[in-house]
């Protein structure tokens, strides 16, 4: 694989109004050269504009975007250069998967011999070699994904767009395709800016993500930051789940597998809280069980399955402990 | 032209629908269910039940009222029985799908003689008892086997005083002479009185016209193609006239005087050379009402009152001898058998057209297309 | 009876009755005319060689099928144009602009015919303009030949031609065209490579139909040409009814059956017809 080019990003100030809703606040985000970035938000949260800015496709209402320190703000979408993987994919029906690849060789007036090779090396990446010849129509969703990524790939962009890629796709197919994606982006090297809804797809596939909400940009980490400190009461509810204590001092996000839970009185260390096992539910791998504590809501405490030799029951008093890091002080009270 | 008839007819049809339906509802629902056949069925219920009146095919406009009074009046006061009217135009293919169909729902159409000349060894027509109509009261060429001409229609042409007022054309060869008399022609589009035009104005004698040379007569009217335009309809050459679209155009004498009123005398109609179509009432073979009754209804539109109140009314000229002298003073220009205009006419000859004019028409249509 | 529904399905006797009608009302007339053109007015084939050694004949079908063939190529343009206007216009817009062609769909077509007369005619309303502000000195003759029954005709035509592009376009996606663009290909080279050949199934449907119907076309011709123009339609009804050469009719009819039937067939070949007719499939 010869593919080099990738860019960095950098969002200054990157507004977008329709009328007076604003979908997009005053963004600021620096995107690495070479990483992979996920926009993780609900739908509304302005991840979908954002990068449709970001491709061109709309009018920035203020603010810039530089690739590698120059701005784009007036360069149109066709000269961007930038990759981009639709949502349902939008592959040319007409044409063959091999015209459909090498599209923007061919547009841009490449010598045909050269289109051909490429099309062979991104055919290669994607693992389609022997589908060439077919039409879009004659693939499952998995292939044609691939074919769109291939696409998007063939002119070497300095920068991939991925809007919702996966989101057509079955679950257990999803899970395949997003180990390819994280293979493929390793060979080629190109910055990702990858969007969606889907918190798991986030955490298993990027370096950095930024949590959406409102138009602005609620958190910005690593998978592992993002999950262990969320900042906000958003953030940790939206990314996995999250207990909420109010203590005297504020507010803490305490993760469900991070409690431990015993019969009451058997518990090693102190106990923090107690309260009366109400729902068990039975996950394979986990257990959930939710514990009614006095003036408190319901909280979640997971436990792995093997661990489970205190055979608990529903009605039962248990005592609730966790370590003194596990609780996480949030900054939005 | 056609379409107009289309769309009467038409009409008619539900019409006709809509009073049997009063008359018979039971069955006319019956028969709505099978709409194709309740139309038809309809129809001919309706025919059988005209045995009181006679049902003219005529081309409806004023006509109607021109014929209801001038004939129907006189009719029922001799005979009793009344006059209804079918105003969808009696074209020659009509009357032959309307006896074909075996649903015969006129008895008398005003129709052309040449249409007598090529429906009636057919079969599609009754024979004229001559014994109720009179030979002597039309031209005697006129009087046929299977249809009678009642009146005469004139195929003259009018121009555009404006354009050519010092040196007005005066007969076919300065209609065809574009040269002196520079402007567009228009001419009438189913070669009628076009074809025996294009030939006078070629140098041949009014009384030799027949059998038409039909090669000398398109080449000449070829020769004027790049100026002329063609009409199918009264009203359609009236609004190229109104308009000024054409500088002169072949027309039907009555209507010639109306776009004369029309115009306030800006178009002129000229009858030298013009020529005399006999207008023919032909009768559909088994017609609703009788044979007996309707050649009565024919006897009655030969008599003198009733050919100068159809002039009167209509503008068509009497085809009764009997009549010519009759013609008042206002008519004398326009009506083509009037003392001022009979001896510069020429006659149409309906036996060639009954025999010849199906090709003729398409020839001619071939030409100027 | 049992053997019999075993072959053939319920469904069949539901629609049995206008199936029927459809046979004894439209069929057999169909094959009357058929019949005709064979036997009026001899039996034999006379009247189809007449479409081989009659110049008249060769040249009123030349003047149909080029009348119908440029009527169907600018009605088609035109309609392109307008039915990407309409698509692509917002909602509210889209109705206005569908509603005026619904209007111009519900005017009769005679009515349409002498619209044109007094808009182009000899003292028309654009000659009069052209007239007194001096830019002619003499009427601009648009009407009674070629181009008025053109004119009339494209006008005629021109909604039949948007509904089935706008039904075609409609299906597309947007993110299709947006794919394209962001691959670097230019509005021109988007329209030309994606656009253009995904709407070609609404091209085919909409030529086909402004063509069929503009075969048919009588009172605009016979109106707007000036006698000039001998479209097919009006030769027919001459036949019928002036000339009383039905079997000239019937064979004239019978060819045009015939026309329009193999026009669908190749139609077929090239492509579903489901998708001509507004299947929506996109390839």
């Amino acid at each position: 694989m010869t593919q080099t080019a990738t860019g960095g990003l950098t969002l200054a100030g990157l507004t977008k109004r329709f009328g007076t809703f604003v979908a997009v606040d005053e963004v600021d985000l620096e995107i690495r050269r070479g990483e992979f970035l996920t926009l993780l938000g609900p739908s509304g949260s302005g991840k979908t504009t954002l990068l449709m800015m970001i491709a061109g496709f709309l009018d920035i209402s203020e603010g810039d975007i530089l690739l590698d320190g120059a701005s784009i703000r007036d360069i149109p979408a066709d000269k961007r250069n930038f990759g981009m993987v639709f949502q349902g994919y939008a592959l040319f029906p007409h044409m063959t998967v091999r015209q459909n690849v090498g599209y923007a060789l061919d547009v841009r007036g490449r010598p045909r011999a050269e289109i051909e090779a490429r099309v062979d090396e991104m055919l290669e990446l994607v693992q389609l070699q022997q589908f060439g010849d077919r039409k879009p129509g004659q693939l499952s969703g998995g292939q044609q994904q691939r074919v769109a990524l291939a696409r998007a790939l063939c002119f070497a962009p300095p920068v991939l767009l991925l809007d919702e890629p996966l989101g057509a796709l079955d679950k257990k197919l999803r899970v395949e395709v997003q180990d390819q994606l994280k293979a493929i982006h390793r060979q080629v090297g190109t910055t990702f800016i990858y969007v969606t809804h889907d918190q798991e797809e986030a955490l298993s596939m990027s370096d950095r993500v930024v949590i959406m909400q409102d138009g602005r940009i609620e958190q910005l980490g690593t998978p592992n930051e993002l999950y262990e400190r969320p900042r906000t009461r958003f953030a940790a509810g939206f990314l996995g789940k999250s207990n909420f204590l109010t203590l005297d001092d504020g507010t803490y996000a305490l993760r469900p597998e991070k409690i431990d839970l015993a019969p009451a009185g058997s518990i090693n260390g102190a106990a923090r809280l107690s309260g009366t096992i109400r729902d068990i539910t039975y996950f394979g791998a986990i257990q959930k069980f939710m514990v009614a504590v006095e003036g408190r809501d319901d909280i979640e405490v997971d436990v792995d399955s093997w661990r489970n030799p205190h055979d608990l029951s529903v009605g039962q008093k248990v005592d609730l402990a966790w370590a003194d890091t596990a609780a996480v002080k949030l900054e939005d009270t | 032209m056609q379409d107009k008839q289309f769309i009467k007819e038409t009409l008619l049809e539900s019409a006709h629908a809509y009073r049997a339906g009063r008359m018979d509802r039971r069955s006319f629902l019956a028969l709505c269910g099978m709409s194709g056949v309740a139309m038809s069925a309809v129809m001919a219920g309706d025919a059988k039940a005209a045995a009181d009146h006679i049902v003219m095919w005529n081309w409806g406009g004023i006509s109607e009222e021109c014929h209801g009074s001038a004939i129907g009046v006189p009719f029922q006061e001799k005979t009793g029985m009344g006059m209804k009217f079918d105003t969808s135009g009696p074209l020659e293919g009509k009357i032959r799908e309307m006896v074909d169909s075996g649903n015969v729902t006129a008895d008398v159409c005003d129709g052309d003689l040449f249409n007598a000349v090529s429906l009636g060894p057919t079969g599609h027509l009754e024979p004229i008892d001559y014994s109720i109509v009179s030979k002597d009261k039309t031209l005697p060429q006129y009087a046929l086997e299977y249809g009678i001409s009642i009146i005469l229609y004139g195929y003259a042409f009018v121009y555009d005083t404006e354009m050519y007022g010092d040196n007005p054309p005066k007969n076919w060869a300065d209609f065809f002479d574009t040269e002196t008399f520079p402007g567009t022609r228009s001419l009438y589009k189913w070669a009628n009185g076009s074809l025996e035009a294009a030939l006078m104005a070629d140098g041949v004698p009014g009384d030799q016209l027949y059998p038409l040379d039909m090669d000398r007569a398109l080449n000449k009217i070829k020769s004027i193609k790049d100026d002329s335009i063609y009409w199918g309809s009264g009203s359609e050459v009236h609004s190229m006239c109104i308009s000024g679209e054409a500088s002169m155009a072949i027309i039907w004498q009555n209507r010639g005087k109306n776009i004369e009123m029309d115009t306030d005398g800006r178009y002129k109609l000229v009858n030298n050379q013009a020529m005399a179509m006999p207008g023919a009432y032909i009768v559909p073979k088994g017609n609703p009402a009788g044979r007996e009754a309707v050649m009565k209804f024919i006897a009655t539109a030969q008599e003198v009152p009733v050919q100068l109140d159809i002039l009167d009314c209509l503008g068509m000229t009497p085809s009764n001898p009997a009549a010519f002298s009759e013609i008042p003073e206002e008519q004398q220009p326009y009506a083509i058998t009037s003392a001022q205009n009979i001896d510069n006419i020429v006659y149409n000859d309906p036996v060639w057209w009954g025999e010849n004019g199906g090709d003729a028409v398409n020839a001619f249509l071939e030409a100027i297309s | 009876m049992q053997a019999l529904r075993k072959h053939i399905s319920p469904g069949w006797l539901l629609v049995a009755p206008f199936f029927l009608v459809v046979v004894v009302f439209y069929l057999g007339p169909l094959l009357n005319i058929l019949w005709l053109s064979v036997t009026d007015p001899e039996p034999g084939f006379g009247n189809y060689s007449a479409l081989v050694t009659s110049d008249a004949m060769a040249r009123i079908l030349w003047t149909t099928f080029r009348t119908c063939l440029i009527t169907t190529v600018f009605s088609v343009a035109i309609g392109y144009c307008l039915a990407y206007a309409m698509v692509h216009a917002h909602q509210k817009k889209q109705n206005i602009m569908l509603t005026l062609l619904l209007i111009s769909f519900w005017i009769s077509v005679l009515v349409r015919t002498f619209a044109w007369l007094m808009l182009l005619g000899h003292n028309g309303l654009v000659n009069n303009a052209f007239e007194t502000i001096g830019l002619i000195d003499r009427p601009i003759r648009f009407m009674r030949n070629e181009l008025g029954v053109l004119i009339g005709m494209i006008h005629y035509m021109v909604p039949y031609a948007v509904l089935p592009l706008m039904a075609n376009m409609q299906t597309l996606d947007p993110r299709v065209m947006a794919a394209s663009r962001n691959l670097g290909a230019n509005g021109v080279q988007t329209f030309r490579r994606i656009y253009l050949p995904l709407t070609l199934p609404g091209i085919v449907a909409s030529s086909l139909l402004v063509f069929i119907l503009s075969l048919g076309f009588y009172v605009t011709p016979a109106i707007l040409g000036g006698g000039k123009v001998l479209m097919v339609a009006e030769y027919i009804s001459v036949q019928l009814l002036v000339t009383l050469k039905w079997g000239t009719a019937a064979m004239l009819g019978t060819l045009m059956l015939i026309g329009v039937l193999a026009l669908l067939w190749i139609m077929t070949r090239f492509m579903q017809l489901s998708a001509v007719f507004g299947g929506g499939a996109t390839r």
